[in-house]
């Protein structure tokens, strides 16, 4: 007989359980994939860098993704069990001892994660040879992807699946076991308006602080550096987002849903009379569903964010240290020239640009200095004839304007826009520039900063030093042997720069030094003589690619989570809610009108996390900056549109559900 | 003739498992009658009510109420024709929880956006009609059986229907609770000349209509007229109940 209620509720439930199996299954499919690459012989040979920490983020990553699966796994899963309180309440009724209800309930789940682990099991293989094909192809790699799994990860990925089935099991046998505690009386939630308005504005509170918390955090990691300060003030704006978000959502959701009823012309008029009530009180039940999928949507959002100004911030550092694949100076460029002779390398562009240098003092704002440094100056027309993804990355520039080029602080804030005041020595105060972070030959090719000048100004410019730079392109690199570069290597200090600081610029001078100083003062600054770009283009993409991959599996696995609680939550009404709506079509209500009424309520449902999360994601972002790159726009857009892509496919099913009840 | 059924039939379940609800059934109900539907339990009652009250679709045959034959329309024409011509009653009283008792009863009035003040009006006077005033700011579930039947058939009648269906009204209510909702039925029917056409396996309750109509296996059997003397009827209808298959298939109430 046990095992007929078991195979019984099995049954009744079968597309909301096929639902959790096919989510749990995608999460148990890539935890086993995660596991099982990271000793991915095949990966080893193709990936230097997976040995070294690439391995150990994978590992990492599988661990992070089977926490956030066990917290998905015990919500919804407990969504099921509050599905057949009302069963599981008769069964005691009817004389069946506690402990065979709450038996029941176990081998249920048991039933269930089983099915999910063998599905997920044999995702894993699956997914390991497509999402291993994937990932060769993100990190440009042309190698043959090999399945395989270890016995030491077969064997640890059936420890997991045994224990995790007990505990999920034993995590909804004893949420049974409450309920039969508690009794089966459906308790209507009470307005208790005294409690929620005040917990609402507490909410709202909460949220302006951690936006104040934002801009202190941003501030404090741009100005104290290495501090557990910046930790603590995370801690908070988590704590007071979360929160936050809780309070506003069961202080003002219901009274904006009772304001509105309230509104007779807008609830009495229609089908609304019905729905209003129906929606309130559906809306009522899912508080901290909406809640739950508010914070994962702002955190799926966030880490798009994240990864979107982190990759922006490292594309710009390369581009910046590297706008060629070979770069060098006057003195060594007769040297370059002989290796790459002798490399065979295949020249494709070949650029040079006379350069002076002199020096220059002017006030840092950032630090609130007074810097006096040697500066390198570049002609406007000779800087326009660069590449023009070298001036992408920097303001653009008219032929009386000046440009300063400088090193990025760090700062995730916005740099200033522009520089006053400039002194050079012997040649007219630069009174504006503007101010970009783009080198043109690399940043490790000029010390300090560069000044891009109208061509009148560099022609009458007297330079304390003459230089050239000299910048290659190559098709398939450089081909310079191991050999070669240490060679070159040896001509990497090129010169040094003495710098003889006196009372004013007059009086200061630049003293060139050609053999490496015994002593380092901090007057003394070294001229590099070659940069390469060499491997590190290809490490490059090899990690951007690998970060890319764990994005998207990521995104994708939240996106699965959030939709799919959802669409749970939405099918699994309480059957006098779904009579409610049999009852409407009996008393002559259209089916269309049933069908917004599901139709209010999926988009409800879906819209209110969505907007509170964007909200949320955006005022943070506009903290970091003032105005929100299009790309960016363009990555949330995606977000919303794959988000929306559930709430229909969400839409269509609990439809589908409500029209099979209809029929029944 | 109001309502004409011709010839119709229905069939749940496929091949080997197929139900004959309803084989061959015709029949006329006229304007303002009011006619009972009776049988054992399985004879085909409800799956009569639903095909006339445009819930379920014969299988053959037609329906032609007001000569408009409801089983060509389409299902939106169906739910609109429901909507502005009949009233429902329920053994199950099929009230909406999320609402409360006034919600309940002027639901059909505002789903066919009538005027408020019509809405007011008509709520008062249907609440002053079967007595129930005092429940209107009440929750369903706080109300007994027999209330919740009277606000029932206070939402059935709010939007003074042409054809009143009631599927075993008096089936979940105690004898006097009953007595009172067959009374107000009685006078609804006389007072606004509602067509009322009711299932019911009680002989008690079939003794308020006019005309019974009685169902065995999907068939009509016999029909009894009322001939003026409830008592005379209610001895009829018994009588054709042990003539169909012995007085164990109906309830005959004691307390007549």
């Amino acid at each position: 007989m046990y095992r007929k209620i078991i195979k019984r509720s099995l049954y009744n439930m079968r597309d909301s359980y096929l639902i959790y199996i096919l989510a749990c299954a995608f999460a148990i499919g890539i935890y086993g994939t995660l596991v099982s690459m990271s000793t991915n012989p095949s990966i080893k040979r193709a990936i230097p860098t997976w040995r070294s920490y690439l391995g150990d983020i994978s590992i990492m990553m599988s661990w992070v993704f089977a926490f956030c699966a066990v917290i998905y796994m015990v919500y919804v899963g407990g969504f099921f069990v509050k599905q057949q309180h009302h069963e599981f309440i008769t069964f005691e009724k009817l004389g069946m001892q506690r402990w065979v209800v709450v038996m029941l309930s176990f081998f249920q789940t048991s039933v269930i994660q089983f099915f999910a682990w063998i599905i997920g099991l044999l995702g894993t293989v699956v997914f390991q040879k497509f999402l291993g094909m994937v990932l060769f192809y993100l990190m440009h790699l042309r190698f043959n992807f090999l399945m395989y799994i270890s016995l030491a990860d077969a064997r640890h990925l059936l420890t997991v699946f045994l224990y995790s089935t007990i505990f999920f099991s034993g995590i909804n046998a004893f949420k049974t076991m409450r309920i039969l505690q508690k009794g089966g009386k459906r308790r209507a939630k009470k307005a208790r308006w005294w409690l929620r308005i005040p917990a609402g504005l507490f909410g709202i509170v909460l949220l302006i602080l951690a936006q104040v918390g934002s801009v202190q955090l941003i501030y404090d990691i741009d100005s104290i550096g290495y501090s557990p300060k910046p930790m603590a003030e995370i801690l908070f704006i988590l704590i007071a987002d979360v929160f936050g978000t809780y309070l506003v959502y069961f202080g003002f959701l219901p009274t904006i849903l009772n304001f509105l009823q309230k509104i007779r012309s807008v609830a009495y008029s229609g089908i609304n009379i019905f729905s209003f009530k129906y929606l309130k009180e559906r809306l009522f039940q899912n508080i901290s569903t909406l809640w739950f999928v508010t914070e994962l949507s702002a955190m799926a959002l966030v880490l798009l964010t994240f990864c979107y100004y982190g990759y922006q911030q490292v594309y710009h550092n390369y581009n910046t240290i590297y706008p060629f694949e070979l770069s060098a100076d006057q003195n060594t460029v007769k040297t370059v020239r002989q290796e790459l002779k002798k490399s065979k390398a295949n020249i494709v562009g070949e650029y040079q640009t006379d350069v002076k240098i002199s020096l220059a003092s002017y006030y840092k704002e950032s630090d609130k200095t007074v810097v006096h440094q040697p500066m390198t100056f570049m002609s406007h027309s000779d800087y326009l004839a660069l590449p023009k993804r070298i001036q992408k990355w920097n303001p653009k520039v008219k032929s009386n304007e000046y440009l300063m080029i400088r090193y990025n602080s760090g700062s995730i804030n916005d740099e200033p826009q522009k520089a006053y005041n400039i002194e050079v020595k012997n040649a007219p105060l630069i009174a504006k520039a503007k101010i970009g972070n783009s080198f043109p030959y690399g940043s490790t090719m000029h010390y300090g900063s560069i000044m891009i000048v109208p061509d009148k100004y560099y022609q009458s410019l007297p330079a304390e030093i003459n230089d050239t730079l000299y910048g290659w392109k190559f098709k398939k690199g450089d081909r310079l042997n191991a050999k070669q570069i240490k060679h070159l290597e040896k001509r990497r200090g090129d010169y040094f720069l003495k710098v003889n600081y006196n009372s004013n610029l007059k009086n200061s001078s630049i003293e060139i030094i050609k053999k490496e100083p015994e002593t380092y003062d901090h007057n003394v600054y070294t001229q590099i003589g070659f940069m390469r770009q060499g491997g590190f283009k290809k490490q490059f993409n090899q990690v951007g690619g690998f970060f890319l991959f764990i994005v998207s599996l990521f995104s994708v696995a939240l996106l699965i989570a959030l939709g799919s609680v959802l669409t749970l939550r939405i099918l699994l009404r309480d059957d006098y809610q779904s009579r409610q709506l049999r009852t409407l079509q009996k008393i002559g209500v259209e089916e269309t009108e049933i069908k917004g009424i599901v139709r209010k309520e999926n988009t409800l449902t879906f819209l209110i996390p969505l907007i509170f999360a964007l909200v949320q994601t955006i005022s943070a972002s506009l903290s970091f900056s003032l105005k929100l790159p299009k790309k960016l726009l363009l990555i949330y857009g995606g977000y919303v549109a794959m988000y929306c892509l559930f709430g229909v496919v969400s839409y269509q099913i609990s439809w589908h559900g409500i029209k099979k009840k209809f029929s029944q | 003739m109001q309502i004409v059924v011709k010839n119709i039939s229905k069939d749940y379940g496929k091949k080997k498992n197929a139900v004959h609800a309803i084989k061959d059934i015709s029949l006329e109900v006229e304007h303002g009658e009011f006619l009972g539907i009776m049988g054992p339990s399985g004879a085909g009652k409800t799956t009569l009510l639903n095909m006339l009250s445009t819930n379920e679709r014969p299988d053959h045959g037609q329906i032609i109420i007001d000569d408009i034959d409801i089983t060509q329309l389409h299902d939106r024409e169906q739910t609109k024709f429901r909507r502005n011509k009949m009233g429902f009653i329920y053994q199950s009283f099929e009230l909406l929880d999320s609402l409360n008792v006034k919600e309940n009863v002027i639901l059909p009035l505002a789903l066919s956006r009538s005027h408020k003040k019509l809405i007011e009006e008509r709520f008062n006077y249907m609440m002053n009609l079967l007595n129930i005033e005092k429940l209107s700011q009440r929750n369903v579930d706080e109300l007994s059986l027999g209330q919740r039947q009277i606000v029932a058939a206070a939402r059935a009648l709010i939007n003074s229907p042409e054809i009143l269906f009631a599927d075993e009204p008096t089936g979940s209510l105690d004898s006097k609770s009953a007595t009172i909702l067959l009374n107000y039925m009685q006078l609804v029917n006389q007072r606004e000349k509602t067509t009322i056409v009711m299932a019911t396996h009680d002989a008690f309750t079939a003794s308020y209509c006019q005309r019974v109509v009685f169902i065995k296996d999907g068939l009509i059997f016999s029909e009894v007229v009322n001939p003026g003397n409830r008592d005379k009827f209610f001895e009829q209808i018994i009588n054709m109940q042990r003539t169909i298959g012995g007085g164990n298939y109906f309830n005959v109430s004691q307390d007549y």
